[in-house]
């Protein structure tokens, strides 16, 4: 019985070859807040074999070119000296002590509150640089930024983009035809980072979900679409990241 | 984090009418600072109090449709309620100042509707198939 005992304490602190007598392992028996507390398995690693760091750190400046060989670093320090004896390792491989602390891990978790986000209503947090639904953007007169550059149907890894332009009647160079494919896309931002003008962006909507995949094959209008019913977003997001671009 | 004491707390805090819709739809009882609500209808509550909602469930939307999915919030509330934005777009200047005038209203997702996105050409056709117009034989 009481070598269960010593199983069940040094259960939830891994690691029992480096110490079995962890002080936080009673730590286990009370009431602990999932998102708060950390876990008892994630310990600090051993410290290192050459003893003190303080003492004696690795890097020995210039004294280490008049070093011999019994000079060597860490020579005569005994690493089983603090550590579990011969016979408490070979207890513990006998009698499967880990598979015993892994079921343990697993019967913590079955007492631990769930950590379930109720997706449609609550959602999880997302980056001002997040990639998901494309956009064109318009300036703040209504003009639409796009010039038909086509840098981001050249830089476009997966070549989802597909770009025909034609003057305009004021002789602005405009798009004709912006379409994506987002059955090919990969969502990796290029475009957005290639544009000169800042049109084309992936907004921060994820939830564009159809059932055909001929809803995906995006065109112009769609595009522009999107950037005019969400443009409050994306420039909020861009004035969040600007410091950093 | 969820416990019994949170559950009577939030059911005595919201009333009986509330529990039982939120029952019906989010599925736990949850109290909290109501932020706003958008011109769907939908409202937005907040609890930064750690010990009564876990970090991440902080902040909820309460459908105004029976039919509800996520892409009936729309943008501004949409950056709010992803953790985006920290102020709700009541209270978010940038935000506020960064609507456009022509700003459109908000749709949600269509597919499986008729009002589904189709895709067209939005160009001229390429080839103009040859129409034949015969000129008047002369007399």
């Amino acid at each position: 019985m009481s070598f269960l005992c010593a199983l069940v304490s040094a259960g939830s602190s891994a690691r029992v070859a480096t110490r079995i007598a962890a002080p936080r392992a009673s730590a286990m028996l009370t009431y602990r807040l999932l998102s708060t507390t950390p876990r008892l398995s994630a310990q600090e690693a051993p410290k290192d074999y050459l003893g003190d760091s303080s003492s004696s750190p690795r890097s020995l400046g210039t004294r280490a070119a008049t070093f011999t060989a019994a000079d060597e670093p860490g020579k005569n320090y005994d690493p089983y000296k603090d550590g579990p004896s011969a016979i408490d390792k070979a207890v513990h491989l006998f009698f499967l002590t880990e598979i015993l602390r892994g079921m343990w891990l697993v019967l913590e978790q079955v007492f631990r509150p769930p950590y379930t986000i109720m997706y449609p209503f609550e959602k999880g947090p997302l980056s001002p640089r997040f990639r998901g639904e494309h956009a064109l953007r318009r300036y703040p007169s209504g003009e639409e930024r796009c010039i038909a550059c086509k840098l981001c149907e050249a830089i476009c890894p997966a070549q989802a983009i597909t770009i025909e332009s034609e003057a305009r009647l004021d002789g602005s160079r405009r798009t004709t035809r912006y379409d994506i494919d987002m059955t090919k896309c990969i969502y990796c931002g290029f475009c957005q980072e290639a544009c000169p003008v800042d049109a084309i962006v992936e907004t921060q909507n994820q939830e564009f979900s159809t059932e055909t995949r001929e809803e995906l094959l995006y065109n112009k209008e769609k595009l522009l679409a999107n950037g005019d019913r969400a443009e409050a977003e994306i420039a909020a997001n861009l004035h969040a990241d600007h410091v950093y671009r | 984090m969820p416990s019994l004491a949170r559950y009577i707390r939030s059911v005595r805090r919201i009333g009986i009418k509330e529990w039982w819709h939120q029952m019906q739809y989010i599925g736990d009882a949850k109290s909290g600072k109501f932020v706003g609500k958008d011109q769907f209808g939908n409202r937005y509550f907040e609890n930064l109090n750690p010990e009564e909602e876990v970090p991440g469930r902080h902040r909820w939307v309460d459908y105004a449709q029976h039919d509800f999915n996520a892409t009936q919030v729309p943008a501004e509330w949409h950056a709010w309620l992803q953790h985006i934005r920290k102020e709700p777009p009541p209270e978010d200047r940038v935000m506020q100042n960064l609507s456009p005038p022509w700003k459109a209203p908000w749709v949600e997702n269509l597919t499986g509707t008729r009002g589904v996105y189709r895709a067209y050409n939005t160009t001229k056709p390429k080839i103009e198939a040859w129409e034949p117009k015969v000129a008047p034989r002369g007399q």
